[in-house]
């Protein structure tokens, strides 16, 4: 056999057993190619929008890049520990060991730059369909063309080439430094002994455990109110990070065996069928792969966790842009306020008018302020104050004030009591609580506060006695709103037209809420795009361990079958199996990115629930898949165990 | 009573064209409590036969009866229930799950029937005993010796009290003290409850220590010797002298 043939006949051979591997690198190849084609696609300037894009997909590329280049490596690592019995048999023959190299190289060059090839024409194909996606996404109107970029051809090819010469560096090295005997013995050389639970292994378990528990704890009180200064939050936020990595660790090295020993233990050596093949492998297995699996655990947490946060911040764009501009479109200026609602009429489009209007009153906010924030913030706030007569439903006494419309953002910091007394211009006021509407835009209330809504003879001695110095350019606040919401579209088109040439706070609702899906939607498509990449390749990872212990465990299928276990009984037990090694490190990755996004996704937006809850199941759904691989995979193995 | 009665078994691997028959016809009949060793030369079918007759590979042609029931016609499930019940397993390579104590590793079998945990219990111990590996209980098979090795997988064998045990060399990778000790404990045990065992193995040694040893030669049975009242050394004498006729003839050839 020339080594022509021997090259061809491994690659047919190795096709059958990598097809995955084959899968997942036409897969990030073709993520790769379409990403730079993005990033040099011209009507990408459309959707990059106000927010660095160009920036921000180049980082993701490098990001990607590096994803893509250690799982390659580890997978090449797996592959070849797996192949070296192979490397040492054809030393024994007489094959040196530079031939062996070249052979391994030619292989590896075919399989590898043809699924190259492959993954940039798929890339290549779904281009437009990720642009289109993209635009989609980010409400962008633009149309999406298939053009074929040399230069993100160009690039792609040159940073695979370059993972493939580092592939072959570490290939090389790897021969070089194994004797036959060594290479007979690899497989078996990872693998550890097998003994029994330490102490040392129990106190890792315990303390890594404490630790998880703990990073929870630390992040659900972040922005409780504990931690005011900036560098007491960063302090608590390194310590959470720190805790739960660390924790995560030992959480693998020791925690599982030390359960899964007390569950054993309670036992008392009568397993259950499918505990026989699930509980006992898991035990051990899963503490060799400790850092692995730490690694794959935190990547996976922080990409559903900043998806999630993204996707929070896109779900409440439109209440976030509610919370901000009181009104369809908001003015505050006279003149701009009238010239737009003569366009309106003169379009036909009926809409509703209101003006408010709004002084700012100095403010001590002591007496209903919860926990112990000290300083400015109470003190010498500044909130601006409206009449009762502005809102409908209100009639207050002069002695009473309630607050309303105060941001989800804000009132984790400076929290209000239900009842108390509040220090209007030096007059005390008894408080009646707090409203939820929002009766003025951003412009007067700097961004957040709430407005002190005051009987109107109250308000009018404000007026009169108002500090000018404190005052806003402008006390009114038109609000004009569109009565028919199918209009509304029509008519920020003619805002828009208008208000392009005149300065001063006028604002869209439905701009605001639109610039914020095409920011938070560019985000979320870029992590989207990481993390799926980081899933699948992740997923793969996970797969080809698996496949390489179902052959290791092949032996003692065998043995149980022969004492009687049917295939059935093995597969349960393997279905378990899965169920842990997949599972564990999914619930703990969902777990972090629980804990992570509870605590600050206030910061981001005001629905919680939705958005995490579909991230996370997406996420789960698409992760199973590779369970459901391996699980698969585990039934061939058993079926030829006997 | 008859426990395993075998007629004109054949076994052939390969396909049409290039045909190898390993079994060319063998006829075998072994009684309740019978300690039976098989041996022949490499290549003569020992460990075919050991499969063959214990379901794990499948015959292609003849009857196999073990307990009067017919195994050529069961399906896969079935034999898997069968073997479940009615046998136990030594091998060469111990083949002890290296995950599972040893005591989790010995009651296997009885997991497998849902026996009660506490009865499982006193199996574990009396056998356990017996076998002299009861201290060892909590250890994994890595830290155990070859010789403990074995014990535990004899122990497993035992345990569920099947109507017959194949062991498979037992004794092929022991020491001759650790050789000795386990064929010493099999035949004690094959005398206090009247299990019966069918061993394959090529060593004269440990076949001495049988009532009956079976040879086998190019896929047929060759000849037989009965223990008798003989002595284990002259037994022992008898089988050497066979074997040696045996190897005689295949120099020939």
């Amino acid at each position: 056999m020339t080594s022509k043939q021997l090259l061809f006949r491994n690659l047919r051979k190795n096709l059958k057993n990598y097809s995955l591997y084959v899968f997942a690198l036409i897969f990030s190849s073709a993520l790769y190619f379409s990403f730079v084609t993005l990033q040099y696609d011209p009507s990408m300037d459309a959707a990059e929008g106000s927010i660095k894009g160009a920036a921000a997909i180049r980082t993701a590329s490098i990001l990607l890049i590096a994803i893509v280049a250690i799982f390659l490596l580890y997978a090449n690592n797996l592959f070849i520990k797996r192949r070296s019995k192979e490397i040492g048999l054809l030393q024994l023959v007489g094959m040196n060991k530079g031939m062996i190299f070249r052979l391994l190289s030619a292989e590896n060059f075919m399989l590898y730059f043809g699924s190259l090839l492959i993954g940039i024409f798929i890339g290549f194909s779904f281009s437009k369909l990720i642009i289109l996606l993209l635009f989609k996404i980010t409400g962008v109107e633009s149309i999406a063309t298939l053009r074929f970029s040399t230069e993100a051809l160009l690039q792609t090819l040159i940073v695979f080439c370059m993972i493939y010469l580092l592939i072959m560096l570490i290939n090389h090295l790897f021969i070089k430094r194994h004797t036959i005997l060594a290479l007979f013995r690899v497989t078996s050389s990872t693998e550890e002994q097998i003994k029994k639970v330490t102490f040392l292994e129990m106190m890792m378990g315990i303390i890594g455990l404490f630790l998880i528990v703990l990073g929870y704890y630390i992040s659900s009180k972040l922005f409780g109110g504990d931690f005011t200064t900036i560098t007491e939050l960063f302090l608590a936020m390194v310590i959470i990070l720190g805790s739960v990595i660390i924790g995560t660790y030992l959480f693998y090295k020791g925690s599982i065996r030390f359960i899964f020993h007390l569950i054993r233990k309670r036992k008392n050596g009568y397993l259950k069928v499918n505990e026989v093949v699930s509980l006992s492998s898991v035990m051990f297995r899963m503490k060799s792969n400790a850092l692995l699996l730490t690694i794959i655990t935190t990547v996976s947490a922080l990409a559903i966790g900043l998806l999630s946060l993204s996707y929070i911040s896109y779900y409440s764009a439109e209440k976030t842009a509610k919370d901000y501009v009181a009104a369809d479109f908001s003015f505050t200026d006279e003149d701009q306020a009238s010239t737009f609602t003569e366009t309106l009429n003169e379009n036909g489009i009926e809409f509703e008018e209101r003006s408010t209007e709004v002084i700012q009153v100095e403010v001590d906010l002591s007496h209903i302020s919860d926990g112990d924030i000290e300083g400015d913030l109470v003190e010498g706030t500044v909130l601006p104050v409206v009449s009762d007569t502005a809102i409908e439903h209100i009639d207050l006494s002069s002695g009473e004030v309630i607050l309303s419309g105060y941001n989800d953002l804000l009132q984790n910091f400076i929290r209000l009591k239900d009842t108390g007394a509040l220090e209007l211009n030096n007059q005390k006021f008894t408080y009646l609580g707090l409203e939820d509407e929002f009766i003025v835009s951003g412009y007067f209330t700097s961004g957040g506060l709430p407005v002190a809504i005051v009987d109107e003879e109250v308000f009018t001695k404000f007026v009169t006695e108002a500090n000018p110095d404190i005052q806003k350019p402008s006390n009114t606040f038109y609000g004009i709103d569109i009565t028919n919401k199918n209009q509304l579209k029509e008519a920020n088109h003619f805002f828009n037209e208008i208000m392009a040439t005149s300065n001063g706070p006028h604002e869209s609702q439905l701009n605001l809420s639109n610039n914020q899906k095409t920011n938070m939607g560019f985000m979320m498509f870029i992590v989207a795009f990481l993390g799926l990449t980081f899933l699948v390749t992740s997923g793969c990872i996970l797969y080809f361990k698996q496949t390489g212990e179902s052959e290791e465990e092949k032996p003692n299928y065998t043995v149980l079958r022969k004492l009687g276990f049917t295939q059935n009984d093995l597969l349960k037990g393997v279905q378990q199996k899965q169920l842990f090694n997949f599972g564990i490190p999914l619930l703990l990755g969902l777990f972090h990115s629980y804990f992570a996004v509870k605590s600050g996704w206030f910061l981001f937006g005001s629905e919680l629930w939705t958005p995490m809850i579909v991230v996370m199941l997406l996420y789960t759904v698409l992760y199973s898949i590779f369970g459901l691989l391996s699980v698969n995979y585990y039934r061939k193995v058993i079926r030829d165990a006997l | 009573m008859k426990i395993l009665e075998a007629s004109k078994i054949y076994k052939s691997y390969g396909n049409k064209f290039n045909k190898q028959e390993v079994l060319k016809g063998v006829d075998l009949s072994i009684h309740q409590g019978e300690f039976i060793s098989i041996m022949g030369p490499s290549g003569s079918g020992k460990t075919t036969l050991l499969n063959v007759l214990s379901s794990i590979d499948k015959l292609s042609n003849g009857s196999i009866l073990i307990n009067g029931q017919e195994m050529t016609k069961l399906k896969e499930k079935q034999l898997a229930e069968f073997r479940k019940a009615h046998l136990g397993f030594i091998f060469q390579e111990y083949n002890l799950l290296d995950t599972l104590t040893v005591k989790e590793n010995i009651l296997l079998p009885l997991t497998l029937s849902k026996t009660s945990r506490t009865v499982a219990n006193h199996k574990f111990k009396e056998v356990a005993e017996e076998l002299g590996i009861f201290e060892l209980q909590d250890k994994y098979p890595n830290e155990l010796s070859g010789g403990q090795k074995q014990r535990t997988s004899a122990a497993r064998a035992f345990i569920h009290e099947p109507s017959i045990i194949f062991a498979d060399e037992p004794t092929g990778a022991l020491d001759s003290k650790s050789a000795s000790d386990l064929l010493n404990k099999l035949s004690q045990l094959n005398q206090k409850r009247q299990a019966t065992i069918l061993m394959v193995t090529h060593d004269p040694v440990a076949a001495s220590y049988c009532s009956r040893v079976i040879f086998i030669k190019d896929g047929l049975i060759f000849t037989q010797l009965n223990k008798g009242n003989e002595t284990r050394q002259a037994f022992f004498k008898d089988i050497m002298r066979t074997q040696g006729v045996l190897g005689g003839i295949q120099h020939d050839q």
